[in-house]
C-alpha cells in the first residue's frame, strides 16, 4: 500500500519507464542465457538417440542400459586425457547399433574389442578435442587453436604407430608399408629415427670403387641414379656438373685395394652360351632381375654392362667376398673359365647398344679437384651410407626425426606448395619434393610415388614427443644377431644363408623356410641331396634356392649341424611306429579332406602346396603331425587349412604321407620312418 | 506537476511492478541457476560402471578382492556375484573373516552373504549387478544394487 | 477467535521483521534518512545528496560501475574458483570444462573476463573524469592517491588473472609482461624472479599469480575501495558545493525540500559537505538515489550478458613454452608500454611507467589551486587539462597501434587488411 504512494511521492516518473524497460531486458537476457545452455547441441543430440533406442535395441539390452542422459566422458589420467566423444556417439560400443546411423552407429570392425574404450578412449587414436561436446570444437574438421583436429581415416594409422613402436599392428598396413620402405630406403642412416635404432643401411663400400665402375656409368649414375636404375634406393642429390665432376674423379680415384683376380683369363676363349646356361642354373634371377624380372634382394643386372669393368666383375663372381667383405651375395664353387663365361655373357647380354669399348682406367692427378670431390663425398653425407676407408662415417647429417610429428606446423617451410600448413603436409612434402621447400636441403631426392610418400609421411607422423605410460608402449624386441662359429659358421658365412633365410628372427625375408626348426622338419638325407641340387618343392613359386655347387662334404656338414641343433623339442618324440590300418585310414582322410585340391601326388592334383609324392623321404613324422594340427603356429598366415584335426587323424594322415616316396628299403623294415 | 511528469499514476505505478516483477524473476532464476552451476556434470573418478575382465580371469570358487574398486567378486557354483567391501557403518573397508567379512574400524561382523551378524553396523553388504559386457567381459554396475539371490551365470 | 489468532501471528511476524530491519519501507522523510543510516550498506552514502551530483553527465557513473563490476568479478571469480585448478596442465583442463561441461560456465567466464577488460577501462575513464572535473582538489587530494593504487590494483588483478587459463595467449602475455617489470633499474630481475616464483613461467608462477589473483589483490582492493568510498561519503562529491542554488531544470525534477534535517548535525562535519549545504538543493538519497544506482546496475548486468553470450572468451592451445606466438603481445593494456619497449626498453620498461605513476600520485600536489574544482574542462585549469588529455591521448594512442596496429615480428599491420 505504501509504496505506490511513496513512488509517486518522490521518484521521479521516468526512472519507472527505465526500470521496466531494464527490468524486462533482463529477464529476455536471462532467458537467453538458460536457452543458450538448454539448446547445447549434445542435449538435441542425445535427444535424438533417445527415440532410435527404443527401436534399435531388443528389449534384453535395454533393460542393460543405464538410459541416455547427461554428459559422458572416459577419464584416462594416465594419458592426461579426457574423452567426451561418447557424449554424442552413444551407441560406439553397442553391436546393436551396427547399422545405426551417424553419429549413433557402432564403431566398425573388432577394434573395441582390441582397445577397449575404458583403457584407450577415443582421442589416442582419433585426435582432435576429446573435452569438447559439439561437433565443431570438437575438430571433427580443422579448428583454430586445436593443435591436433582429428585424423581422417587415411592417415589413421599414423596414431596406431604411436603406441605400436616398432612391432607393426597387423592392421594398420600403410604403417608397415611406410615402416618397410623406411627400412628399404635407410631414412636412419642419414636421420636419427625413434623406433629404428640400430637398424643399419649399408650402400655398397666405395674402397675400390675406381676399379669397378665406368666413368660415363658413374657420371651418369650421380647426375640421376634412377635413369640407370629405377629401383635404386639411392636418390638424387641434385648435384651440379661442377660437383659431379669432381665428385667422379675423386670416386674413380679410390684403389685403396686390388680386387682384381683375373690375370690368365683368356678372353677370347669366352663362351657366352655356357655363361647363359650358368646364369640361368645359378638361379642368379632369384636375387637379381633382369628386364624387370626376377628377385629385388641383389641390384638389377640388366644394364650391368653400362656399368661395370670386366676383370672387376670376374674377380667379384668369383670371390664376391674378398672385393666387397659385406656384400649379401654368397660365393659358389665355379672354375675360373666358368666365370669367365658368365662374365662375358653379362656384359654382353646386359648392356646398352650404344656402349663402347672399355676405357682405361684413369688416375685423376688434379689434388684440387680431389679435394672438392672430397668435400662434396662429406657434405651430402656419404659415408653415412657408403664406406670408404679414406673417410671417417661423421655419423647422421640429417637432424634427428624424435618428435617430428609435434613440430610446430606454422614453423614449418612450405616453400612455393599450396598445402594446408600441417605438420604432415611438411613431412610429406618434404619426403617427396625436398628441395621445394624454400630452404636449401641436402637431402636427396628420393622420387618415391606420392603413394609411397604419403606412406613415409604416415610412418613418420607416428613419431610424437609425447612420453606414454611404458604400459601403453609395445616395442618389438630387436633380433639378436646370429653368428655360428666353427665350419658350419664358416659355411654359413661363404653362402650367405642369413641373406635368405631367418634364424631367431635374425637375417633376410627372401625365404619363406626359417632355419629355426629345419633339423625337425626335414630328414637329414634329403637336407644333403637338397643342399647339393636345390629343386623346387613347391611347383608355382619362383623364387628358388640357388645352386651352391656346395662339395658333398659341406652338404654333410650343414645336414648335420641342422639335424642336430635346429630342433624342435614338441615335435621330436614322437612315436612312428604307424600300423597299416593308420595309413589306410590317412589315405582316406586325405581325399575327404581335399588335400589333393591344392597339393601334387603324381600327376594329380593342385600347384598351391608342396608336391608330396616324395614326402616319406623328405618330412619327418613328428613335423608332419605337428604341422597338420596346427599350421598356423608353425607359420603364421599359411594357406594350409586348420581342419581342427583329432590327434588320430592327424596320427592316420601322417602315416599315409610317411609312406609315400620311401625307398623300398625302408618300406622293407617297415612302419619306421627312418 | 511539470511537462516531462506525462505518465498518469496508474501506469507509473504498472511500470514500477513490471520492472519489480521481471527483476524478480530473473533473480530467481539467477539463484537457480548458481545453484545449477555447483552440480557437476562429469566426474573425476573412475566410471560407476565398469568391466572388471573376462569370467575366466575369476576362478570357480574363489573370492577375488578388488581392492581399487572396493569390491569382492564371487564365483560361486550359482554362478557370479559382487559383494561391496565398504562398511556400511562408517564407510571402512571389510575384510574377509571366517566365513563371512569383518570390519577392522569398529568390529563389525557380516556373515557370508554380507548380512549383519554383529556390531555397530546398521545393514547388510551392498550387492551390486553383474552383467555381461558385448566383448564377454564382466560388467559391474555400482549405480544398480540387487538382492543376495542375484547370480550371473556366464 | 480465528481473526484474534491471525492478528497475533501478524503481530509476531511483524516483530520477527522488526528485529532484522528495524525500519519498515520508508514512507516519511525521516525514515528516508534513517533507511539510510541505519543499514550498514547503504551508510556509505548520505541520507541527501546534491542535485547536481544526480546529473548523469557528471560523473557518468563510472566510480559506481567500477564498483559494480568489481562486485560482478568477485561473484563471478568465486563460482569460477569451484571448478578451477591452478596446476598446469590441470588449469587448461579445467578452462575446457568450464567451456564445454560445466552448466552456465562458458557464460561465467565470459562474463568475468569481459568485466574485468571492462574494468580496466571504466577506472582508466573515472581518473580521467576527476580529473577533468578537478575533483582532485582539496579536501580530496587523497582519495585522488588511492584512486591511482585502486587503477594500479586493478591492473594487477587483471595481469594476474591473465595467466590463470594457461593457455599460449596466457603464457606469452604474462612471458612479455613479466619481462616488461624485469627492466627496472636494479631489483628488475629480482622482482621478476619473486614474481614467476623461478627464472620461468611453471607451476610456482601459476600458483603464486592464483593466489595474488584470488586472494591478495582482491583484499587490497577491498580495503582500498572502503576507503576511497568512505572518503567520498566523507569528503562529499564535488561539484555540489559550486551548485549550492537549485538550477530551474532541476527544479521541475526533484520537489525541493522545505525542512532541515539535523540527523546529520552530530558531530563534526567535513568542510566540503556543510558550508555549502542548502536543503533546496538536496534530495533524499532514498529512492532519488539508489533507484539510479539500481538502474546502472541492471544496465551493466544486462550488458555483460548480451556481451558474454556474442562474444567468446579467448581460449588458445595449452601454454607451450617451446612455441612462441608471433607477435607475443602482452595483456592490451600494457600493449602501449609493449609498443615503446619496442623503441627502447629503458624508456617503455622503467622511466615512462615510474614517471607516469609518479606524476599521476603528485597530480592533486602539485596542481594545488582550488579554483576549477566541480565543473567539466573548468576554464581556469586550462593548462592542466591540457598537459593531461595530451597525455591520455598519447598513451591511449600508443595502446590502440600496440594492439590492432602491430602484427608478426611487431611489423607495422593495417587491421582491416
Amino acid at each position: 500500500m505504501g509504496v505506490a504512494v511513496e513512488v509517486r511521492n518522490t521518484a521521479p516518473p521516468r526512472l519507472h519507464l527505465v526500470f521496466a524497460g531494464l527490468g524486462l531486458a533482463f529477464l529476455v537476457i536471462f532467458s537467453w542465457v538458460l536457452f543458450h545452455e538448454g539448446a547445447a547441441e549434445w542435449r538435441t543430440t542425445q535427444a535424438r538417440f533417445r527415440r532410435l533406442e527404443t527401436t534399435v535395441k531388443n528389449p534384453h539390452q535395454l533393460a542393460q542400459a543405464a538410459g541416455v542422459g547427461g554428459l559422458r566422458q572416459i577419464w584416462l589420467p594416465d594419458l592426461g586425457r579426457v574423452d567426451r566423444c561418447e557424449t554424442c556417439h552413444l551407441g560406439i560400443d553397442d553391436p546393436a547399433f551396427a547399422r545405426a546411423p551417424a553419429p549413433f552407429a557402432a564403431h566398425p570392425g573388432t577394434w573395441l574389442s582390441t582397445h577397449p574404450t575404458d583403457r584407450f578412449g577415443c582421442t589416442p587414436c582419433h585426435d582432435g578435442q576429446g573435452q569438447a561436446t559439439d561437433y565443431a570444437t570438437v575438430a571433427h574438421q580443422p579448428q583454430p587453436f586445436v593443435t591436433r583436429p582429428m585424423r581422417p581415416l587415411e592417415t589413421i594409422e599414423a596414431n596406431c604407430g604411436v603406441c605400436h613402436r616398432a612391432l607393426d599392428p597387423p592392421d594398420a598396413p600403410r604403417l608397415a608399408e611406410g615402416r618397410r620402405l623406411i627400412v628399404e630406403s635407410g631414412c636412419f642412416s642419414c636421420h636419427e629415427i625413434p623406433g629404428f635404432e640400430g637398424m643399419t643401411f649399408r650402400g655398397p663400400s666405395l674402397d675400390s670403387i675406381g676399379y669397378k665402375v665406368r666413368p660415363a656409368w658413374l657420371t651418369s649414375w650421380l647426375k640421376d641414379p634412377k635413369g640407370y636404375l629405377p629401383q635404386s634406393k639411392m636418390g638424387n642429390f641434385r648435384l651440379s656438373s661442377d660437383e659431379i665432376g669432381s665428385l667422379q674423379g675423386f670416386l674413380l680415384s679410390q684403389r685403396a685395394q686390388v680386387p682384381l683376380d683375373s690375370t690368365g683369363v683368356d678372353w677370347k676363349k669366352a663362351d657366352t652360351a655356357n655363361g647363359r646356361a650358368l646364369f640361368g642354373e645359378l638361379r642368379c634371377v632369384s636375387c637379381h632381375a633382369v628386364n624387370g624380372r626376377g628377385g629385388t634382394a641383389g641390384p638389377e643386372l640388366t644394364r650391368i654392362g653400362d656399368k661395370v669393368r670386366r676383370d672387376w666383375l670376374f674377380s667379384y663372381l668369383k670371390d664376391p667376398h674378398r672385393v666387397q667383405a659385406d656384400t649379401p651375395m654368397l660365393q659358389y664353387r665355379l672354375s675360373d673359365p666358368q666365370w669367365r663365361d658368365v662374365t662375358a655373357f653379362l656384359l654382353e647380354q646386359y648392356s646398352s647398344a650404344d656402349t663402347g669399348a672399355e676405357p682405361p682406367p684413369v688416375t685423376y692427378q688434379d689434388a684440387r679437384v680431389l679435394a672438392a670431390g672430397r668435400a662434396v663425398f662429406e657434405r651430402r653425407g656419404c659415408p653415412s651410407c657408403h664406406r670408404l676407408a679414406a673417410i671417417k662415417d661423421a655419423g647422421r647429417i640429417g637432424p634427428s626425426l624424435a618428435g617430428i610429428a609435434d613440430r610446430d606446423p606454422d614453423e614449418l617451410p612450405y616453400g612455393t606448395n599450396v598445402v594446408r600448413h600441417t605438420t604432415d603436409n611438411y613431412i610429406f612434402l618434404k619426403v617427396l619434393l625436398p628441395d621445394t621447400l624454400g630452404q636449401t636441403s641436402t637431402m636427396p631426392t628420393f622420387a618415391f610415388t606420392p603413394a609411397d610418400a604419403a606412406k613415409i609421411a604416415l610412418a613418420l607422423a607416428s613419431i610424437r614427443k609425447t612420453d606414454l605410460p611404458a604400459s601403453y608402449v609395445l616395442r618389438r624386441p630387436a633380433p639378436v644377431p646370429y653368428r655360428p662359429g666353427g665350419k658350419f659358421g664358416e659355411l654359413v658365412a661363404r653362402y650367405r644363408c642369413l641373406s635368405c633365410h631367418t634364424v631367431g628372427g635374425f637375417g633376410g625375408d627372401l625365404s619363406t623356410v626359417p632355419l629355426d626348426r629345419i633339423g625337425s622338419q626335414l630328414q637329414r638325407d634329403y637336407l644333403v641331396k637338397y643342399l647339393l641340387n636345390p629343386g623346387a618343392v613347391r611347383v608355382s613359386v619362383e623364387a628358388r634356392m640357388p645352386v651352391f655347387h656346395m662339395l658333398p662334404d659341406e652338404a654333410k656338414t650343414i645336414a648335420d649341424y641342422f639335424s642336430m641343433v635346429f630342433l624342435d623339442d614338441g615335435v621330436e618324440q614322437y612315436d612312428t611306429r604307424f600300423t597299416a590300418e593308420e595309413a589306410r585310414r590317412g589315405q582316406e582322410l586325405y581325399g575327404q579332406l581335399g588335400c589333393q585340391a591344392c597339393h601334387q601326388l603324381g600327376t594329380k592334383g593342385g600347384y598351391v602346396g608342396p608336391e608330396l609324392s616324395e614326402t616319406g623321404a623328405r618330412l619327418r613324422p613328428g613335423w608332419i603331425a605337428a604341422w597338420l594340427s596346427k599350421p598356423q603356429i608353425y607359420k603364421p598366415g599359411t594357406l594350409q587349412p586348420d581342419y581342427g584335426l583329432s590327434g588320430a587323424d592327424a596320427r592316420a594322415l601322417t602315416a599315409y604321407l610317411t609312406s609315400l616316396g620311401r625307398s623300398p628299403a625302408a618300406k622293407a623294415r617297415g612302419g619306421n620312418a627312418q | 506537476m511539470t511537462k516531462k511528469d506525462v505518465l498518469p499514476d496508474p501506469v507509473r505505478r504498472s511500470m514500477f511492478a513490471i520492472g519489480c516483477i521481471a527483476v524478480g524473476a530473473a533473480t530467481a532464476g539467477f539463484l537457480a541457476a548458481t545453484f545449477r552451476f555447483l552440480v557437476p556434470n562429469v566426474l573425476y573418478e573412475p566410471s560407476r560402471r565398469f568391466d572388471i575382465g573376462p569370467p575366466s580371469d575369476f576362478p570357480p570358487g574363489a573370492v577375488t578382492f578388488l581392492p581399487d574398486r572396493r569390491l569382492y567378486v564371487f564365483n560361486g557354483p550359482d554362478g557370479f556375484y559382487a559383494i561391496s567391501s565398504i562398511c556400511t557403518h562408517l564407510g571402512c573397508n571389510v575384510k574377509r573373516g571366517g566365513p563371512g567379512f569383518e570390519c577392522p574400524c569398529h568390529g563389525s561382523r557380516f556373515d557370508e552373504n554380507g548380512q549383519v551378524a554383529q556390531g555397530p553396523a546398521p545393514k547388510a553388504l551392498a550387492w551390486y549387478a553383474l552383467s555381461l559386457s558385448p566383448h564377454a567381459q564382466l560388467v559391474v554396475d555400482l549405480d544398480q544394487q540387487v538382492s543376495p539371490e542375484f547370480r550371473l551365470r556366464a | 477467535m480465528s481473526q484474534t489468532i491471525g492478528s497475533r501471528t501478524l503481530t509476531w511476524l511483524d516483530g520477527a521483521r522488526r528485529s532484522v530491519c528495524r525500519i519498515g519501507w520508508p514512507a516519511t522523510d525521516k525514515d528516508r534518512a534513517a533507511a539510510m543510516i541505519s543499514s550498514l550498506f547503504l551508510h556509505i552514502h548520505p541520507a541527501r545528496v546534491s542535485r547536481h551530483v544526480l546529473k548523469p553527465t557528471y560523473t557518468f557513473a563510472l566510480g559506481l560501475i567500477s564498483g559494480i563490476l568489481f562486485i560482478v568479478l568477485a561473484v563471478t571469480g568465486l563460482a569460477l574458483m569451484l571448478y578451477y585448478v591452478p596446476y598446469p596442465p590441470e588449469a587448461y583442463r579445467s578452462m575446457k570444462d568450464l567451456q564445454f561441461v560445466v552448466t552456465f560456465g562458458i557464460v561465467l567466464r565470459n562474463i568475468h573476463r569481459w568485466s574485468a577488460h571492462a574494468m580496466v577501462g571504466v577506472v582508466f575513464l573515472h581518473m580521467c573524469r576527476v580529473f577533468w572535473t578537478g575533483s582532485y582538489k582539496p579536501p580530496r587530494e587523497f582519495n585522488w592517491v588511492i584512486g591511482v593504487v585502486l587503477l594500479l590494483l586493478t591492473l594487477g588483478l587483471s595481469f594476474t588473472g591473465y595467466l590463470l587459463p594457461w593457455d599460449q595467449l596466457a603464457f606469452w602475455a604474462i612471458t612479455v609482461g613479466t619481462n616488461i617489470a624485469a627492466y627496472a633499474p636494479v631489483v628488475g630481475d629480482q622482482v621478476k624472479f619473486l614474481l614467476l616464483g623461478g627464472h620461468m613461467i611453471g607451476p610456482m608462477t601459476l600458483l603464486r599469480f592464483y593466489v595474488l589473483h584470488c586472494v591478495m589483490l582482491p583484499l587490497a582492493m577491498l580495503l582500498l575501495i572502503s576507503l576511497h568510498v568512505w572518503r567520498v561519503r566523507k569528503d562529499g562529491l564535488s561539484g555540489a558545493e559550486i551548485h549550492a542554488s537549485p538550477t530551474e531544470e532541476l527544479a521541475g525534477a526533484f520537489p525541493a525540500s522545505t525542512k532541515t534535517y539535523g540527523l546529520m548535525a552530530i558531530g563534526k562535519r567535513p568542510r566540503a559537505s556543510v558550508e555549502a549545504r542548502d536543503p533546496n538543493d538536496e534530495v533524499f538519497a532514498w529512492p532519488h538515489l539508489l533507484y539510479r544506482e539500481l538502474l546502472v546496475a541492471l544496465a551493466v548486468i544486462i550488458v555483460l550478458h548480451i556481451v558474454s553470450l556474442v562474444f567468446m572468451a579467448p581460449l588458445e592451445e595449452i601454454a607451450d613454452p617451446t612455441r612462441t606466438p608471433n607477435p607475443a603481445k602482452a595483456p592490451w593494456y600494457f600493449l602501449g608500454l609493449q609498443e615503446l619497449v619496442h623503441y627502447s626498453a629503458l624508456m617503455g620498461g622503467v622511466i615512462v611507467p615510474t614517471l607516469l605513476v609518479l606524476a599521476l600520485l603528485a597530480v592533486p600536489y602539485v596542481d594545488r589551486g582550488a579554483a576549477g574544482s566541480g565543473r567539466w574542462f573548468a576554464p581556469e585549469r586550462k593548462m592542466a587539462n591540457t598537459i593531461f588529455t595530451s597525455l591520455a591521448a598519447v598513451f591511449v594512442v600508443l595502446t590502440i597501434v600496440g594492439t590492432l596496429f602491430r602484427g608478426a615480428n611487431w611489423a607495422w599491420v593495417w587491421p582491416w587488411k
